[in-house]
Parts: C-alpha cells; structure tokens; sequence
C-alpha cells in the first residue's frame, strides 16, 4: 500500500470514527422559564441526557420578543442557537433566510409525514423540507365554565350557539354575576375575537384571518362579528378588564363570580395548579359556533433547528427531534400542559382529562369536516407584522367602548393594509 | 418700668418667633415624612410579603396588614425555587450579576478616571470635541444598539459569554464615567499640575500622586451609578449570555412574570429582595459620598 | 509648590524619543477609549440610519430603499400615539422631577436630624431594577389588589383606584411613577448643589433683612441654575428610553393607549419582523432628543464663551 493511499485511508477510518465519535450536545432557546412549562422541558432535558446528550438550555422569561430578540442576537453574531422554540409562520419566515437546518433524513426513517397532524404539515415543512419538530397540538376555542357560577345562574348545559351564550349570559348579568371572565391584553383580546368570527363564520375567519384579505377585515360579515363582540366588552365582561392579570381572571371562575372563559387549552393546566377538576369546578365545551358542526382553531409548539458547524450539535439536533416526536415525549409533554400530541398515533385514554380527550376526538371530526383551522391570535396564520397591527386595534377596540363595529372593521383592516 | 414692658414684650415676640420655628421645623418633618412614606411604600409591601406566609396572602391579598409570619421564603428563593429551568433558586444568576457587575464597574470607572485625567489636564486640540462625542453615549438607547453590539461581539468571539457582556457594559459606561470624573477633576488646579511637571513628573506619576488620591469621591459616585446601571439591567444581560449564565436580572423577571402557574409571591418577594441588595447596601453605605462627590463638583 | 525650580535638581536632558512618547501619552491613552466610543456612539447611530433606508424585514439587510420605512412608521396609529405619549410624558416626568426633587433638597438642607436616612429614603428608588419596583407598583395600582381593594376592605366600599384600567389617565401613573423613581437623583445633584452656594452671599442677604423664602428665590435658586440644566439632560435621557416602566405598569395598555417609542421599537425589530421600520422609529427618537440636547449644547458654548471673554 502507498503512503498515500495509506493516509487516506487513515483520514477517512479517522473521520468515519470521528463523525460516530460526535457526541449529540444541545442548547435550545425557549420561553418557557418557570413552572410547569419549564418542568416539561426539563422531562425533555431528562430524555435526552438518558440518551447519551449533553443538555443545555438557554430559557429567556418576558414577552416573546425577549426570546426572539436573542434568537436575532445569536444569529447576527454568527452562532445560531441548534434549537429554538419558534412557532407559525415565523418557521417559513426563518426557513426563507436559508439559516435552518433540514431534518429530511430523520423524518423519512421515522415516518413523520403519517402521524403528524396533516394540518401542522405545511407549517413544519415550508417548503416541503422538515425545519421544525412540533411537540403538542393546542386548541384554542374552548369555552370554560365554573360549575358553582352555572348552578347558581340556573344554566343547565353549556351553549352551543352564540344566541344561546347571549341568554346565559342576559341570565347570570341579571343574577349579579359576571358574565365573561376576561383580562386584557393583545394577546386575550384577540383570542376571544378570532374564536368570535370563527364561531359565526367560517369562511370570513379563512379570508380575513387566514389569507389576510383585509376587503374581508371590511365586510359586513366582519362588523356583524365585532357588534357581538361589542355586546360581551360591556355587558358581559367587566370594566376591571385593563389592569388586571392573569391569576385574577382565573380566581374568578374559581371562586364562581364569574360563570365563563373563552381561553385556550392551557386553561387545564392552569385550573390543575389551582387545583381544580373536570365536571366538579369547571366544565370544558366548544365555543360557541353558529354551524353546529365540530370545530378546531389550533395552535402549535415547535422547536426549530438552525444549521450548525460543530458535529456535535449536529447529532445533538438529530436526537432532539427523535425524542420530541417520539410517543414518551409527546405523552409526558402534554398531560400536565392541557394540549394533545402532534402526533394523531398516540393514546391518550389515560393520564389526560376528561376535557382533553375530547380535544382529540374534536381534532379528528374537524379534519373530516373540514373545518380545522389554525389560530390568528396565536401566530399561526399571517405573519407577525399584520398580525401585530391588527391586535393592536383589536385591543383598542375593547378598550374604548366609543369605538363602532364598522370603526373597528375598517381601522383593522386599514392597519393590516399600512404593513403592506 | 419701660425696661419691663420692653422685656416682656421682647419675650412675646420671642415667643411668637419660636411657635413659628417650631412651626416651620414641624411642616418640614411633616412634609418630608409624607413623601418618605409614598416612597417607602413599595418596599414596605415587598419585605412584608417576604415575610408572610403564602396561604395568607392568597386570603388577604398582597397589600394588608401582615397576619403571619414565615422566614421559610427566603432560603426557598436562595436554593431551592424552580426557576430557569433548574430547582436551584436564585444563588447562581446572584453570583453570575456578581461576577459581572464588580469586574465591569471597576474597570469603567478606571477608564474613566484616566480619560478623564486626559480630557480635563492635558488638553490638546480637538479634545473638547472629541469630549463630546464620547459623552453623547449616555442618549444610545438600548434596543438600538443591540444588533451592531451582537454583530460585533460575534467577530471578537464573545457572544454567548460574560466577557463580551462586560466588554459591552464597559464601552457603555465609558460615557458617563468620563462626563462624571471629568467635570471633577476640572476644579483640580492647574497650577498644582504644572508644578509637578516643572518637577519632572510624567504624565502617570501625575496621575498616581496627584489627580488620584484626590479622587474618591468622584470614584465613589462612578462606582455607585455604574454598579446599579449595570446589576439591574435586563435587556443585554439576557440576550449576551446563555444557559447556566444568566444575571439575576433574568430570574426575576421569570418570577415576576409567571402567567401559567400559581404564583409564588412569598417566594418572589424574597428574590426581589435578595436582587435588590446589593444596590441597596452599596447606596445605604455610600450614599452619603455619593452627595460629596456630586458637590465637589461633578456636575458643571 | 515651586515656581522656581532648583536648578541642581533640574532632571537631565533626555533621549527624544523619549520625550516625544511623554508627549504622546495623553492621546495613546484616551485613544481605545475614544475608538470604542467613537464606534459606539457614531458606528452604531450610522448603521442605524442605514437600516432605516434599507429593506430589512426578520435579519438585517442592505438594500436602499429610501424614506419608504418613515413613511410606512407614520402610517401606524400607534407610532403616533407612541411619540405622542413621549412629548407629554418627558414634560410632566421632568418638571415634576425637578420640583419635587428641588423641594426634598430645600426641606433636607433646613438641616434635618438624621439626613442619611431621608437620604436614602429618596435615594433607594433609582438603586433597586425597576423590574423589582414595577411588579410592586402594578399591584398597587391593580383594582383587584391594590390599594382600591385595600382601602375598599377597610370599610369605603365606594372608594376606586383604577387609574392603569383608564384608557385616559393610565398616562399618569407612569409619570407618577416615574417621578418617583428619579426624583430622589435630581434631590441629590440638588442637595450638592445647595450645599456648593458661597455662604458669604447668603450670609449678606440675611444681613440685608431678606426674608427666607426671598433669599432662596432671589439669590440661591439662581446660583444653582447650572444643577437645574445637569438634571434636566440626565432626566431627559432616562425619559427617552423609557421601557421598563411601560412594561411593568400597563405594558403600553388599555389597548394601545400607553405604548411608548422605546416599546414599539423592541417590538417592530424583534416581535414582528420590521427591523428597517424599528430603525427609523429609533432615529425619530434620537431626533426627539437632538431638539433639546442641540440647543443645551448651544448653551453651554456660549456660556462658556461668554466666560472666557468675562475673564479676558
């Protein structure tokens, strides 16, 4: 043997020990920085160090930007995080800076194109590569009840229609008791308008909110959604709304003053640390819909991977997407969190509520009737900069009781418009 | 007879004089002690409920009167509270602002006690100007600068590390500490400069003789402005470090923010207060150089 | 101190080179420094201005594209609600500032027991990270917790409090709370201010006759004057970059009634993807601030020139 060949060989046995040599490392950059999201994270930060990983996490508390602000950073000093919690149309909006990294390979091995949610397809493969892993299925048109508040009111079943809510509502602002349970922010405000237009018209929620077409954000059909939702700013919710948090608005289903909540699926985990059960202190049903058909408006988690240099974040991002669709993780994730996996191929008969096995079920019969959609308040439709603007006149609009359902129509429409 | 009259009514008006002292003295204590209660009444609130138990708080709301009493917040927000993503407390992101803040403040402060030696005793054309432009660095609003800052970061390999944060803070704080120890050294004489160069003192045994040992107090009020500045900021404290890193800037906020869970507001004001204490003590100590300093003649 | 120097101690004469390093020193050192600020404060303000003309949507980028993101930040509703809220919140922040803080000064200096304390009483709101005193602040403020529910339990059960729920006045605690947290800052450049007025003036107007609140107005508020320029820059430059209180107090709510430059900036550069339209909100901000510091500058060159030619 030449010296030469014999160097290559020695090269190439080299890197062949070195690549199966690489030991998986990871830092993924999150916001989930306390309670029970961090605790299931650190479930994640468990499996993977059973697995051989070494784990680091970088978990940025505060407002999303905060996250996304670091994300910038890193990215602009030339050291991607390897995993980033992102979500929506943010993954194509990365995807399109040519930053990301593929997970093509381990996908097809294990198959994810068949068990995912076909409805989190497009947003995980934007281009028809897998950039993103998604960890749980959030439904976001939930309407919660407090058991007491129902039975005091005399309510006897929750109402499936947006009239039916009106006269419980008419009833329990007549018994004394506040209708609607609410605190504002962007973020409420706008939940509680999109489950609105999703519930009275599923084509307007497409056009206006999933395609941005702001002649929809005009329409008649939109002002319609905003003089509902007009009625519940003032005679169902209270005026302590602006100022108030989180906990507070919880604490008043909890403690019956209140006898609704239009909150996503979170609202489990959060009624669980308050230590409160389904049927006994809080009933779950689905928003109110004007169609009579089963409906999903859905949101993601995702952790994204960015393209790195260093081998050993490389095999690092291969396990962490493994062990974030694998059937443990997906299980372990959400019990506690109120969501359902991402993927349909996992049993959830037992250790989660009552209020999310019925999620999954609805998850199905909305696919089949095609009337899944993903959420607009949450950052799953339209990118963030129409978004934004359209939030912020949501917001305005709760806040200032002057403001007409056509105003309001045509100031979100012409916000989204000026982005342009 | 007139001398009596005379004296007593001296001694009315005497008395007239000192109601009205006493008045005076009474409506100066009054009006300072209603401010120091609207200021105090945050902290009051903080250190109570660091104080009481959390069942109690939950019944009796966060601002009342205490009705129980607990220690058991603080060792829980030192070491053991969940937070960041591990069980440890807060004592780690406390010695990480530690070792950031103390290294960055000092080395600042040196920095601007030199140029500002330079700027105010060896004038040469141009450096008014160039005074300027170093001290229009105080307007630089942080937002703004984050991007160039990772960007360069990046290049020196810093980024993700507490050197890079405190080559940031340094650059920063360059602004103000030179604008603070120049306008101070501004009422050092001349004279006594020129004395020592007809000596044949350099430029450093100048420094070192002289300029320095007149200085504490100017060093004192950079020390205490850079300190603060530096603990409590949040933002590049955040975003510069990583992981296992982070200032205790990062876990307050997570305490103070938590929206999904229970809050733990025993727990969260103890950890506001172990955040706070350093500043604190470094005010409650050096305050009162913090005044000289600035009547010596900082501000110009 | 000698004028005259011996000459049997007079140094030898030296190596130029020598003499010439001596003579470069000054500018060797200040020269990191001035390089890094220079890049700092000019490097960073032009890169800035150039990505308020470029094309940057997530990343920054460098396509020119002239004044259309000034046109696009004007065109948002609450760009305009934000800098509005800048001008009427830095007035009412500095003039309350500088009257309360002057009145702290004036009530400390009447030599009060225990002046350390009230010191720091004053003090301890800029030593502690507004994240601290913020999260305290909106509970206060909060109806459901605060003070409205305090005073409520203690028997007025009409009594409200609910200014951050009032789309109209939740301006006001931010300013109020913002005069809290820095008036302690402009009483302590004041109180050294106070304490630096020559006492020989003072003692000659008493001797006039002058009443004390005549002496204060007449002669030792005007001796003070350049404190009250020092305190107004230093107050401006915390107004301009007013974040934290807006996030903690009402993060820019009800609605968008309260948001704030700083705030809408973090979120067009980080939440929405909008960096090039972020930059040209900053440089409106710098702009904002050019219109006060300009004419201070001004000022100062001519009064110190008006000094120089006073002595010469």
């Amino acid at each position: 043997m030449s010296t030469r060949t014999a160097t290559l060989a020695g090269l190439v046995s080299l890197a062949l020990v070195s690549a199966a040599s690489a030991e998986p490392k990871t830092n993924i950059l999150h916001q989930w920085s306390e309670g029970s999201d961090a605790a299931a994270i650190a479930k994640l930060g468990e499996m993977f160090t059973a697995a051989g990983g070494k784990w680091e996490q970088t978990s940025i508390a505060g407002h999303t930007a905060n996250t996304l602000a670091k994300l910038r950073a890193d990215v602009v000093a030339g050291s991607a995080p390897p995993a980033v919690q992102l979500k929506g149309p943010e993954i194509a909006e990365w995807n399109a800076t040519g930053q990301t990294a593929n997970m093509n390979d381990l996908a097809a091995k294990e198959g994810w194109d068949k068990v995912v949610a076909p409805a989190l397809l497009p947003v995980m493969k934007p281009t028809g590569d897998w950039v993103a892993a998604p960890m749980n299925i959030h439904r976001i048109n939930w309407l919660w009840a407090s058991t007491a508040a129902m039975a005091k009111v005399g309510i006897k079943e929750m109402p499936k229609t947006w009239a039916e809510y009106n006269a419980d509502c008419d009833k329990a602002v007549a018994a004394g008791l506040i209708c609607e349970a609410h605190f504002s922010a962007d973020w409420t405000d706008s939940t509680v308008f999109e489950v609105v237009v999703y519930g009275q018209n599923i084509d307007l929620f497409k056009k206006a909110f999933v395609e941005g077409d702001t002649a929809a954000m005009r329409s008649p059909e939109m002002v319609k959604a905003f003089e509902q939702f007009r009625l519940m700013t003032t005679k169902y919710m209270d005026p302590g709304i602006a100022g108030r948090d989180y906990d507070t608005a919880t604490a008043m289903i909890a403690k019956g003053k209140a006898v609704f909540m239009i909150m996503g699926d979170w609202q489990i985990g959060i009624f669980g640390a308050n230590k409160m059960t389904s049927p006994a202190d809080f009933a779950c049903a689905q928003a109110p819909t004007d169609w009579g058909k089963p409906g999903f408006i859905l949101n993601s988690d995702s952790v994204v991977f960015f393209k790195q240099t260093d081998p050993d974040y490389v095999e690092g991002q291969k396990l962490l997407a493994h062990l974030i669709l694998s059937p443990a993780f997906q299980t372990v994730f959400n019990q506690t969190k109120g969501s359902i996996p991402a993927r349909l191929d996992v049993d959830i008969s037992s250790g989660f509520s009552p209020c999310q096995q019925t999620s999954q079920k609805d998850l199905q019969a909305a696919i089949g009737a095609g009337t899944l959609v993903r959420s607009f308040a949450h950052n799953m439709t339209i990118l963030q900069k129409y978004r934004g603007a359209a939030m912020d006149i949501i917001t305005t609009y709760v806040n200032n009781p002057k403001m007409s359902a056509k105003d309001g129509a045509n100031a979100m429409a012409d916000a989204v418009d000026a982005q342009k | 007879m007139a001398d009596a009259a005379f004296t007593a009514e001296f001694a009315q008006a005497q008395r007239v004089e000192a109601r009205r002292y006493a008045l005076g003295r009474l409506g100066v204590y009054a009006f300072l002690g209603f401010f120091a209660i609207l200021y105090l009444l945050p902290l009051l609130v903080v250190v109570a409920n660091s104080f009481r138990e959390m069942p109690e708080i939950t019944q009796n709301g966060l601002i009342a009167f205490p009705r129980s009493f607990s220690f058991k917040a603080w060792p829980n927000a030192w070491a053991h509270y969940c937070v960041q993503g591990t069980c440890e407390g807060v004592h780690r992101n406390f010695y990480n602002s530690l070792i950031m803040t103390v290294p960055a403040t000092l080395v600042s402060t040196m920095l601007g006690a030199i140029n500002g030696y330079v700027l105010s005793k060896w004038r040469f054309r141009g450096s008014e100007a160039l005074f300027v432009c170093m001290t229009l660095g105080v307007f630089m609003p942080g937002q703004v600068a984050l991007m160039p800052w990772a960007f360069i970061l990046g290049r020196l390999h810093l980024s993700n590390s507490v050197y890079g944060l405190m080559f940031v803070h340094c650059v920063q704080g360059l602004s103000f500490t030179t604008l603070f120890c120049r306008n101070y050294y501004l009422s050092i004489p001349d004279d006594l400069i020129k004395a020592a160069r007809i000596d044949g003192a350099g430029f450093w045994r100048i420094f070192f003789k002289i300029v320095l040992p007149l200085s504490p107090p100017i060093l004192i009020v950079t020390v205490i402005w850079q300190f603060t500045g530096i603990w409590n900021e949040y933002l590049f404290g955040v975003v510069f470090t990583g992981g296992t890193q982070q200032p205790i800037t990062a876990s307050l906020v997570s305490l103070a923010t938590t929206v999904m869970n229970a809050r733990a507001y025993d727990v969260t004001a103890a950890a506001v207060l172990i955040g706070a204490l350093p500043p604190l003590l470094i005010y409650l100590f050096g305050g009162k150089y913090f005044v000289r300093g600035l009547t010596q003649g900082a501000i110009k | 101190m000698s004028a005259i120097a011996d000459p049997s101690s007079a140094p030898p004469a030296r190596p130029s080179w020598r003499a010439r390093l001596g003579a470069w020193t000054p500018f060797l050192v200040l020269a990191p420094s001035l390089a890094a600020s220079f890049v700092y404060v000019f490097v960073f303000t032009f890169w800035t201005l150039y990505i308020s003309l470029s094309n940057s949507t997530l990343l920054p980028s460098y396509g020119f594209v002239g004044l259309k993101p000034y046109f696009d930040l004007w065109s948002n509703q609450r760009w305009r609600i934000a800098y509005g809220n800048l001008f009427f919140f830095s007035g009412f922040y500095v003039v309350l500032s500088l009257l309360i803080g002057l009145a702290l000064a004036i009530a400390i200096d009447q030599r009060v027991k225990g002046e350390a304390i009230w010191r720091t009483i004053f003090l301890y709101p800029l030593a502690v990270s507004f994240i601290v005193t913020g999260a305290v602040w909106r509970w206060l403020y909060s109806p459901d917790a605060g003070i409205e529910f305090f005073v409520r339990s203690l028997g007025w059960s009409d009594f409200t409090f609910r200014l951050t729920s009032d789309r109209d006045l939740a301006i006001y605690t931010i300013i109020a709370t913002g005069v809290w947290q820095s008036s302690g800052f402009a009483m302590a450049l004041f109180l050294a201010g106070l304490r630096s007025v020559d006492p020989d003036i003072v003692k000659a107007a008493q001797i006039d006759g002058a009443s004390r609140l005549r002496i204060y107005a007449k002669v030792i508020l005007p001796a003070i004057a350049p404190i009250f320029v020092a305190v107004t820059v230093v107050l401006l430059q915390f107004a301009i970059k007013t974040f934290d209180l807006v996030v903690a107090l009402t993060n820019s709510g009800p609605g968008i009634a309260t948001t704030f430059p700083a705030n809408y900036v973090y979120e067009l550069m980080f939440q929405r993807g909008q960096i090039s339209i972020g930059a040209a909100a900053s440089i409106m901000m710098l702009a904002a601030l050019s219109v006060v510091i300009g004419p201070y500058a001004l000022w100062v060159t001519w009064r110190r020139k008006r000094e120089a030619s006073a002595l010469g």
